[in-house]
């Protein structure tokens, strides 16, 4: 088969533009193609991933020119690895929402359409080599996730949408403050060269650029307090579609963030990482104690999800190769939990209008397996053992312990027990509460009750069997964690000048 | 196949499978929750033992399992507590719904107490744990009572005990670079004080909330009570003792070589007070169930009180004490069970004089009160007896005066509980009902018998517990089969004492079926009595068993008006309305939002010199 | 002389971003907003412009007349930047403008402070 790091964002985005014409061919083509795509794509992350490693990047360029002249995708064990988790559960989410909007052909086109631009730009933001491809990417990332938010009418859609543009819109003018400020100093846009030149550019405008970097990009990592978008974005999108910003778009966002400031910027021995660290903290805290006292199930998750991603800048804040590997591990299991839970909410409260928590008393009875799955969901999330939220647990705990930080570490815990009563209040009122008279129930259709468990399985098995992934995360970590190692695989002639 | 791996396999397996089975077919679930019931403890009594173990590598950490004579003691408790419980729930839980989450949790609990007993490492051990964990969770929320309070509160409690525990764990393990019990056991003393009062600190949270010490207890009544009966007596009877086989290895074999020691008597005091306690507001129950849970955590801190001072006798007395604690307060729970499905309640100012209805119930509670109380000839009396030499030996004579009060006390609920149910008059409301069928009462009576002949020859458990404590470091324990020594040179040979009470009881056995029967001839009511030219009413309740303790109760009121629950549940309010208010912090308003970015990007440029350091 | 001119092009690129921010903030209306949003495009693509200016370039354009000579050129990066910005802030526009009239239909009002019925 044919194997390239450039069909990652080629094929999806060729697909949104060419499901409108085979519309015109065969109506379920809209449904048939994007999935077809999207399991080519996973088929081909399992390969790549496969020849993938630390010592050997896949480097793919651009219409043949090199960098740092041209733009490149870099396919390294880490980004490869996200790039692969977003491929893989993009095509889940497919399979979830196969049947989604089959009255409406109108709505399903553009929802497939929006999906695929939304696929596409994750994987390019995590793809590319060059820092102002990337706010070409995270830009297509956003404009289909505004869309997307309001994709139904009814609900308040379109008002979460709003907040999100006008908070994206600050991103993206920072951004490109941000990249003109590095462009002024160093004169390129290539990630590798922008780091080799670091060293170069005045501490102010490397401080200055740094900040905005880390502003802009916090947005889309939901970093307190710029993450005001994401619970009504989460609670008003379709279903599939809150599963994908939590799988897929927050994932993208903290890659960003990651990769810039542990590869562009030298700033993290000087304070960068404490300030992820702390951002982290603060995020995390927030996020959970307010989750607490949510009425509405997709708000909550949408602020559980806020607080994992603070989790995740603890874990990368922390500024060693175990704090990495930790963020990574908690990035995966971030990424297939909260998408079940969202999978698996998405039927609980699929007649609620309000989406209340309360409205979900009784629903253990009514739709067993779903109620089951999302008890899983929750259980994982949460970090009890034998699931694989408990690895990632255990991983950051002992990275922040070996970092020493105690007052980190007690904070992480107290807040998981916040988490799991706010999970656990949920489960109470599913399986121990009497259901209200005259509730619509809404029966899974086969292909999201597949989705969903094999996102279940894959909890299971991580969980029973951390060594399934932990090999591709050591990679990943020990890639991310040398940056000399990065800069020198893709500008190797460059890099050997400067050293001499 | 490693023995280990296998007896986890089927009681991992077990659990499983018996929630599958009882989806297809209700026969098919019992036959498998029976099939777990043997094969478990006939594999681990025929083929496990101690010094085997197995090691391996999960997610790059390495574990390893194996028991060793200090766990195989709580290993013996367990494997003969909860297979006997598992049989008694058949017969318990017949026709209740979710079968299949009941016995996969009842199940897969003791999988994960077992596993806890097995584990050498602390990554393993806290796997176990926190199974064990949930899966008694979910069967404290199982009937759906009181999900919002009971349940949660028994799930906060347990994650900050397993959370402070994790913590101890992963800062163990930046200190020793390993994970292993025996690693830590050696470089302890290599590490500086302050890491070693958090860790032991940390540790001892953990482990002392399943064992409800004060002040982490207030979850336990409440958990006991809205358990099934039949997990009930394996809760409180064996997986309690999880916290007290964690205490006893974290203040004598983890941390026996250095200064925090000395923590082991604060930790005993507090066992005290909270025996004292929750044995007093035992004595005030009128729900039979809830009575047995508080005196559960009385128990407890009785337990805990040995280990804690952390003499040889005062550790030997708690571990035999946690032991026969496991088989009394089991057999008491499953009578209660009993009693609960037969009568349809607890309350003991509902029923009275079930000793004619259920006279093999009686016969089982009448003896595991009897090792409560700690009378000869039943083991309590061993128990006690060595507890009381280990308080007064070691000088600390207020905590001598307050197990004093609280096993002085117990007589009072002991008794009430056996009056309340079994004896006095019999209600005509009562007169039908029946003894529970025999998959019930059996497990129960050989649970009792059991308990008799600890009383007569305490040495069968001494002999584990012996070897146990030379694991501890408590090297060449003397014990005798029967025979007691004390400090002052004097011995009970318990053989007699056992045979003159047995004699006694006989007797009396026969004097009242002969004899005193003719006296209950008369059928009463006790709606039939005036008071004061008044006629009752009928729906009043005449039941003895009102306002019991009354005057007592009167007298100790001051004492037991202050219950720490209302703090925690304060407390809670509290935070929550904190909560509440930092909501607002996401006013809505996207204009708000925006500003938040702007405000956040010039603080942080504002600030840059700071946190950048220049 | 020329400082100045080059300090007044960045301080009115950079006031010109300022004037939208200030609009973005505090300017109730929705479709205000969206201008503010625009103006604040703007400002920062003459910024981008200003910036890849140099003296005396001519436009980056290799043609027969420039080839061979050493001739100064203005940066075509930076232009190419602001082109692509161009593009996006048109979408987001667009898209801005649609969710306006959708939150007008719905909520009869275009006072962003009394759209917020998802909070806290």
């Amino acid at each position: 088969m044919v194997a390239n790091p450039i069909l990652y964002i080629a094929l999806p985005l060729f697909t949104a533009f060419l499901v409108p014409l085979l519309a015109k061919l065969w109506k379920p083509l809209v449904r048939i193609v994007p999935g077809l795509v999207l399991a080519y794509l996973a088929i081909m992350s399992v390969v790549l991933m496969q020849q993938v490693s630390p010592e050997k990047p896949i480097i793919a360029m651009i219409a043949g020119w090199k960098a740092p002249w041209g733009i490149n995708l870099v396919f390294t064990s880490f980004s490869g690895f996200i790039a692969s988790l977003i491929s893989i559960l993009a095509f889940f989410i497919w399979l979830y929402s196969f049947g989604f909007k089959k009255v409406e052909f109108d709505d399903a086109q553009k929802y497939f359409i929006l999906f695929m631009l939304l696929t596409a730009g994750s994987i390019g933001v995590v793809l590319t080599g060059d820092i102002f491809n990337m706010f070409v990417f995270i830009e297509i990332t956003s404009l289909s996730a505004y869309a997307l938010t309001a994709f139904y009418k009814g609900r308040d859609g379109a008002e979460a949408a709003f907040k999100f543009l006008l908070i994206g819109s600050f991103s993206s003018i920072m951004l490109l403050l941000g990249i003109a400020i590095l462009y002024t100093y160093t004169g390129t846009l290539n990630m590798a060269h922008l780091a080799l030149l670091m060293p170069q550019v005045p501490m102010h405008a490397k401080i200055t650029s740094f900040l905005l970097f880390f502003v802009a990009l916090g947005i889309e990592a939901e970093m307190f307090p710029l993450n005001g978008w994401a619970p009504d974005a989460y609670s008003q999108a379709p279903g599939p579609i809150a599963a994908s910003f939590a799988g897929i778009l927050a994932k993208a966002g903290i890659y960003a963030l990651i990769r810039v400031s542990y590869t562009i910027f030298d700033l993290g021995d000087h304070g960068g990482f404490e300030l992820l660290l702390v951002m982290g903290l603060i995020t995390m805290v927030v996020s959970e104690l307010v989750a607490m006292r949510q009425e509405n199930l997709r708000r909550m998750l949408a602020y559980s999800s806020m607080g994992q991603m603070g989790l995740i800048m603890i874990a990368f804040g922390l500024g060693t190769k175990e704090g990495i590997y930790a963020g990574l591990f908690i990035m995966f299991n971030h990424a297939v939990i909260k998408s079940l839970l969202f999978l698996a909410s998405a039927y609980l409260v699929y007649y609620t209008s309000r989406k209340k928590i309360s409205d979900l008393d009784g629903f253990g009875k009514l739709l067993p397996l779903t109620s089951l799955l999302f008890g899983l969901g929750a259980f994982a999330i949460v970090g009890l053992p034998p699931f694989s939220g408990f690895w990632s647990k255990l991983s950051l705990l002992i990275a922040t312990a070996n970092s020493h930080m105690e007052f980190v570490l007690a904070t992480v815990l107290a807040v998981s027990v916040i988490e799991i009563i706010y999970y656990f209040r949920v489960l109470g009122r599913l399986y121990f509460r009497k259901a209200h008279k005259e509730i619509k129930v809404r029966k899974p259709t086969w292909n999201s009750v597949v989705t969903m468990i094999v996102l279940a399985l894959v909890i299971i098995a991580v969980g029973v069997h951390p060594d399934f992934i932990t090999g591709l995360l050591h990679n990943a970590a020990t890639d991310l964690a040398d940056k000399a190692d990065y800069i020198q695989k893709i500008i190797p002639d460059l890099f050997s000048q400067t050293l001499n | 196949m490693n023995s280990l791996i296998i007896l986890l396999f089927i009681l991992g397996g077990g659990a499983l499978l018996s929630y599958f089975a009882f989806l297809s077919k209700h026969a098919f679930g019992q036959a498998v929750v029976w099939l777990v019931a043997i094969a478990s403890p006939v594999y681990f009594f025929t083929q496990v033992a101690v010094g085997e173990s197995f090691s391996f590598s999960l997610g790059g950490f390495e574990l390893a399992l194996g028991f060793n004579h200090y766990s195989w003691v709580f290993a013996l408790l367990i494997m003969v507590l909860s297979p006997l419980s598992l049989i008694y729930s058949t017969g318990y839980m017949k026709s209740r719904l979710r079968l299949g989450t009941f016995y996969f949790s009842f199940i897969f609990s003791i999988f994960g107490m077992m596993g806890i007993l097995m584990s050498r490492d602390l990554v393993s051990l806290f796997i176990f744990w926190e199974i064990m964990t949930w899966a008694s969770y979910l069967l404290v929320i199982y009937r759906g009572k009181d999900v919002e309070h009971t349940g949660i509160k028994y799930m906060i409690f347990s994650a900050v005990g397993a959370y402070s525990m994790f913590m101890a764990i992963v800062i163990l393990n930046r200190e020793m670079h390993s994970f292993d019990i025996a690693t830590v056991i050696q470089n302890f003393g290599n590490m500086n004080a302050a890491d070693q009062w958090l860790t032991g600190i940390l540790l001892l949270i953990g482990f002392a909330v399943k064992s409800a010490v004060m002040p982490l207890h207030v979850w336990a009544p409440g958990a006991y009570t809205n358990t099934p009966t039949s997990f009930t007596a394996v809760f409180s009877g064996g997986l309690s003792k999880m916290g007290v086989y964690g205490i006893g290895l974290v203040l004598l074999n983890l941390y026996s070589h250095s200064d925090f020691s000395q923590v082991g008597i604060y930790l005993a005091w507090l066992g005290a007070i909270t025996a004292v306690m929750a044995t007093f507001r035992a004595v005030f129950q009128n729900d039979a169930k809830k009575l047995l849970a508080y005196s559960s955590v009385a128990q407890l801190g009785y337990i805990v009180a040995g280990i804690g001072l952390g003499t040889e006798l005062s550790v030997f007395a708690g571990i035999y004490l946690a032991i026969l604690h496991g088989a009394f307060k089991g057999t008491l729970f499953m009578a209660v069970g009993a009693v609960e499905r037969q009568a349809g309640t607890t309350d003991m100012t509902k029923i009275s004089g079930l000793i004619k209805n259920m006279p093999w119930t009686f016969f089982a509670a009448l003896v595991a009160i009897i090792a409560l109380a700690g009378i000869p000839p039943v083991g309590g009396f061993v128990g006690k007896w060595m507890l009381y030499e280990a308080a007064i030996n070691s000088e600390h004579m207020f905590l001598v005066i307050l197990i004093f009060i609280s096993s002085t006390a117990a007589f009072l609920y002991s008794f009430r509980f056996l009056f309340g149910l079994f004896l006095g008059q019999q209600e005509e409301e009562t007169a039908h009902i029946k003894e529970a069928p025999a998959v019930m009462v059996v497990p129960m009576i050989l649970l009792s018998l059991f308990l008799v002949l600890m009383g007569t020859f305490p040495g069968i458990i001494f002999k584990p517990i012996a070897a146990g404590m030379a694991e501890l470091g408590f090297q060449g324990v003397p014990w005798h089969m029967s025979v007691l020594y004390n400090m002052w040179g004097d011995s009970v040979n318990l053989t007699y004492v056992s045979i003159t009470f047995g004699t006694v009881f006989l007797l009396g056995l026969v004097y009242i079926t002969l004899i005193a029967r003719k006296g209950t001839k008369h059928k009463l009511s006790t709606k039939d009595i005036h008071t004061a030219g008044e006629i009752p009413k009928p729906e009043d309740n005449l039941n003895y068993s009102l306002d019991f303790y009354k005057p007592f109760e009167r007298v100790l009121s001051p004492l037991l008006k202050h219950k720490l629950d209302v703090y925690y549940n304060e407390f809670g309010k509290g935070l929550e309305a904190l909560f509440n208010f930092m909501r607002r912090i996401y006013t809505g308003n996207g204009q708000t939002y925006a500003l938040y970015v702007v405000v956040f990007l010039v603080a942080l440029i504002l600030l840059s010199g700071r946190i950048f350091g220049i | 002389m020329n400082q100045i001119l080059t300090y007044s092009v960045y301080g009115s690129a950079i006031l010109v971003m300022l004037i939208g921010i200030y609009a973005v903030l505090t300017k109730k209306n929705l479709i205000k907003i969206v201008i503010g949003l625009s103006i604040m495009d703007s400002g920062f693509n003459l910024l981008l412009v200003a910036l890849g200016y140099i003296k005396g370039g001519t436009a980056p354009i290799f043609s027969p007349a420039v080839a061979g000579k050493d001739v100064l050129m203005v940066d075509p990066v930076p232009q190419a930047l602001v082109l692509t910005a161009i593009v996006i802030g048109f979408g987001v526009t667009a898209v801005a403008l649609s969710l306006v009239i959708r939150l007008y239909r719905k909520h009869n009002t275009i006072k962003i402070d009394e759209i917020k019925t998802l909070k806290w």
